[in-house]
């Protein structure tokens, strides 16, 4: 830049005319540097404002006397995000008792409690409005009523119904419950056993039944009350145990003598939710049936929970 | 460089040396043992114990006696042939020589070799941890002053000062910069021999060099593999020109000297392999080629296996790319990018910067002394594969990626010299383009500018630490838009630390503690530190560990989830008596036995 020419009497154009010529020269360069200083600036704002954007036990404390204030058995509680989820527990966790904490999935419910931090929102609230809302420091707990599907017949919960088999090629071998669980003869990994099981490295409450080879195993509950819509979620337990094979398992289900295939669950398939339609049959007392095959059954930790609703 | 320079320049690699020091010991305390550190610590530990025996037999005039197969494997398997022993010695040594012996009361029994007597020490320092780390804190040290020493040639001090600074300042090395592991000495290794070889180009003394520092990586951790792959690519860019004219370049002295000092100087440093040299040799490379993968979480998904779809290769090969997006800070890589920039629009021969070293060539004739006398010595194609090679080869889908940043830290060093060259840029540019009337103004911009983006980054990486590896930038958004994007947040159970006073206090049912992914030796260096009470206990690992508990330490990585199940099941409930959290995102969960 040519000073003497800017801060200079005329001739030429007007200083400010130099001055709005001069600046494609000089001011990428200042405002490079400008930008660089600003990012830094920010950075550090950032970085010492951000600690202070966590709710405290404060907050938490005050969220949860709202929820206890208004919570009916059968709510919900969720946290947004989800991997706030462990903090949660700890301020209401008795609240959520195993069987709620391990849902097969979030529709049984018609009020679900959110305790939302930074925005978030959880995805159990979909579809519902909010009847309350409230901020406590960090933390705004929200009430959304919403339309629930009620359970009639929960497969997990009723396990001991269950009568259980292992159909082989020439003979069928029924299983009697020891103890916890539903187990076959001569094959000790052959049972059937309500649990807590991770499956896309989220903990459900099901049912663990482990293919065999070259059999069916067969899970029937002979007298169960449809509602409109069977829900039945498949999947593999155990992060190790998916690592360790990928061959596939596949489920049937049989209502009512009426066959009906469910997708094949493998190492990738997570945590499969199928809606079976049973509006035309809703009210009858049928026997359902849950047949697992597999062409390789190493290690496949197959879980499975179901639910009739509606 | 005038002589006053020079000393200007010795006293800032000695102040950014000892600063680099100082800051890692000030708080290296509040860092926790991760699986991996207490098991070198162990070893370390263990290896001093040959050492001991070894004076032993030297006293009584029998040297031999620690040379023989058994008394080198008593010692020397432990740990192998998972790594070489570089660090480890070092490690054992620094402890036998600065802690302050307290081995002979109730701890006595947990030390990995028998404790004689007290041991006569120069007692640095109060914890035995501190001194196993000490090692790899002068590594650090080492780096920092090594990238300003090597910056110095191309950069103004205040530039070269400042990628000293960012090379430490970066959360995830400076997590690793601290602890008794390899990960960062490596970086520092990786950095010698890039230096070293790149001096070989211009001067045959530093070949030599470069072959010694070479096997001394070797013996600092298997990264050291992959350092000629880098170092032969910059070769064949450097002299593109040969092979323009079909005609090979004659191998340099400092691959020659990397070549035949390295495997022998890796082959004298580790006594485990003398036994079978070749079995055991063959073991440890199968070892790293063949090695699990153990569980990860990127971007929401658990990587313990090579994905198998493509959407998945697609998605796994981003890994080292968008961690380093999301972990390094980003002033300092909007500072890369320009440096990037500088050394694309450099014309060959010429500085990169008018006071910095000449690219001209400085001889006619080729040689293989001085391999890059006759050429322009490329420096963007050097900088840029030895940044960008780490990151290349842990994007390759069947790598594992379980270390996080730590499997390419080796390019963090050369990712903050390229913001050096980055700020000098812009420096260069804010000082052309200020008025002639503030020449003042213009001579102290530079070094302003460098301090102003120093900031962010030591300031990020204070926040982050004690746990750095949960840690995530502003892109990021921090430990929460981290955990929101599905990153990491830890492994190997170091970050129990901070609980240790609460869990203590929980007699008598810590008797019976589950601790999760809290190896027993770390438990044990927590006890033999007194930061631990003695009668603590541990029910082991797995479900039946948690079966035998009465409360027990949950580690939040995805693949614990079923850990987590376990203790609902067992303890009958899902609510944690406590969760230790960083900027509300939970780290570890203590769980008691039906509590209400």
């Amino acid at each position: 830049m040519d000073n003497d020419q800017v801060v200079g009497p005329a001739p030429g154009p007007t200083p400010s005319a130099m001055n709005s010529r001069s600046l494609p020269r000089s001011a990428p360069p200042l405002l490079i540097a400008a930008a660089v200083v600003l990012l830094a600036l920010v950075e550090t704002a950032a970085a010492l404002i951000a600690p202070s954007r966590a709710p405290t036990d404060a907050d938490w404390a005050a969220a949860a006397r709202q929820v206890r204030a208004e919570f009916r058995p059968g709510d919900l509680i969720v946290a947004a995000p989800a991997w706030a989820d462990p903090i949660l527990r700890v301020h209401l966790g008795d609240l959520i008792p195993i069987e709620v904490a391990g849902r097969l999935d979030d529709d049984r419910f018609a009020r679900v409690w959110e305790v939302s931090q930074r925005g978030a929102r959880a995805t159990a609230t979909t579809g519902g409005t909010v009847a309350l809302e409230q901020r406590f420091g960090r933390l705004t707990v929200r009430r959304i009523e919403r339309q629930a599907e009620p359970v009639g017949y929960d497969f997990v919960a009723r396990w001991a119904d269950a009568q259980v088999s292992r159909v082989e090629a020439a003979r069928t071998v029924g299983c009697r419950t020891v103890a916890d669980r539903i187990q076959c003869p001569d094959l000790s990994f052959n049972f059937v056993h309500r649990q807590i099981v991770e499956v896309d490295n989220r903990l459900r409450e099901a049912l663990l039944a482990q293919p065999v080879g070259q059999a069916v195993v067969a899970i029937e509950y002979p007298a169960v009350r449809l509602g409109r819509v069977l829900v039945v979620a498949t999947g593999l337990h155990d992060t190790w145990m998916r690592k360790a094979a990928r061959g596939t398992v596949e489920m049937r289900v049989i209502v009512g003598g009426q066959p009906q295939a469910l997708p094949t669950t493998s190492d990738d398939s997570g945590w499969t939710r199928t809606r079976i339609d049973t509006t035309a049959r809703a009210g009858q007392v049928v026997p359902v049936r849950f047949e697992i095959t597999s062409p390789a059954p190493y290690a496949r930790h197959f879980a499975f929970a179901a639910e009739a609703r509606g | 460089m005038g002589g006053t320079s020079r000393r200007a320049d010795r006293l800032i690699t000695l102040g950014l040396a000892l600063g680099t020091v100082l800051w890692l010991l000030a708080v290296e305390g509040r860092e926790g043992f991760g699986r991996d550190e207490a098991q070198y610590m162990r070893a370390g530990e263990r290896y001093w114990g040959w050492f001991e025996e070894l004076a032993t037999n030297l006293r009584q005039g029998k040297p031999g006696r620690s040379f023989g197969a058994s008394a080198i494997d008593r010692y020397w398997s432990d740990n192998a042939p998972d790594h070489p022993v570089i660090m480890k010695t070092l490690s054992g040594l620094s402890w036998r020589a600065f802690h302050t012996c307290t081995c002979t009361g109730p701890a006595r029994g947990l030390h990995p070799i028998p404790v004689q007597g007290r041991h006569w020490t120069l007692p640095l320092f109060s914890r035995d941890s501190t001194a196993f780390r000490f090692p790899a804190i002068l590594f650090a040290a080492l780096l920092v002053a090594m990238v300003f020493r090597f910056a110095r040639a191309w950069l103004p001090p205040s530039a070269a000062a400042a990628a000293a600074v960012l090379t430490l300042a970066q959360p995830h090395y400076f997590f690793h910069a601290q602890i008794a592991c390899f990960d960062a000495p490596i970086a520092t290794m990786a950095f010698a021999v890039g230096f070293a070889y790149w001096k070989s180009l211009r001067d045959p003394r530093w070949g030599i060099a470069a072959g010694v520092l070479f096997g001394v990586a070797l013996g600092v951790k298997h990264n050291a593999w992959l350092m000629p792959f880098f170092l032969v690519a910059h070769f064949l860019w450097m002299r593109r020109g040969d092979l323009r004219a079909r005609r090979l370049p004659r191998p340099p002295l400092a691959f020659v000297a990397m070549l035949v000092l390295g495997p022998i100087i890796f082959f004298l440093h580790w006594p485990w392999l003398w036994n079978a040299p070749v079995a055991r040799t063959r073991a440890y490379v199968v070892r790293h080629l063949d090695h699990e993968h153990y569980n990860f979480e990127y971007l929401g998904w658990n990587w313990n296996q090579p994905p198998t779809r493509t959407a998945m290769k697609l998605l796994r090969a981003t890994a080292p790319f968008v961690e380093t997006g999301f972990t390094v800070p980003v002033t300092t890589l909007a500072l890369a990018a320009f440096g990037a920039a500088a050394l694309v629009r450099r014309r060959r021969d010429e500085a990169l910067f008018p006071d910095g070293e000449s690219e001209a060539p400085v001889a006619a004739q080729p040689s293989w002394l001085r391999p890059g006398a006759d050429v322009d010595r490329a420096p963007g194609a050097f900088v840029l594969f030895q940044t960008l090679g780490p990151l290349c080869v842990l994007a390759v889908p069947s790598t594992p990626i379980f270390g996080g940043v730590k499997h390419f830290l080796t390019a963090m060093p050369y990712l903050a010299l390229l913001g050096g060259i980055g700020l000098t840029s812009i420096a260069r540019g804010l000082v052309g383009a200020l008025p002639i009337a503030r020449a003042r103004l213009g001579r102290a911009a530079p070094a302003v500018l460098a301090f102003v983006v120093c900031v962010p980054a030591v300031i990020e990486t204070r926040r982050s630490h004690p746990d750095g590896l949960g840690h995530y930038n502003l892109l990021a958004g921090g430990f929460a838009g981290g955990a929101s994007l599905g990153m990491n947040r830890q492994f190997w159970g170091y970050s129990v630390l901070p609980m240790l006073p609460d869990l203590e206090a929980r007699a008598p049912e810590n008797r019976r503690l589950f601790w999760h992914d809290v190896l027993s030796d770390a438990i044990s260096m927590y006890k033999r530190e007194g930061r631990l009470a003695m009668g603590v206990g541990d029910t082991g690992f797995g479900e039946d560990g948690i079966k035998r508990s009465e409360i027990g330490i949950l580690f939040y990585e995805k693949h614990w989830a079923k850990y987590e199940g376990w203790f609902w099941e067992f303890y009958g409930t899902t609510q944690p008596i406590y969760v230790r959290a960083r900027e509300g995102v939970p780290l570890v969960t203590l769980y008691r036995r039906g509590a209400r």
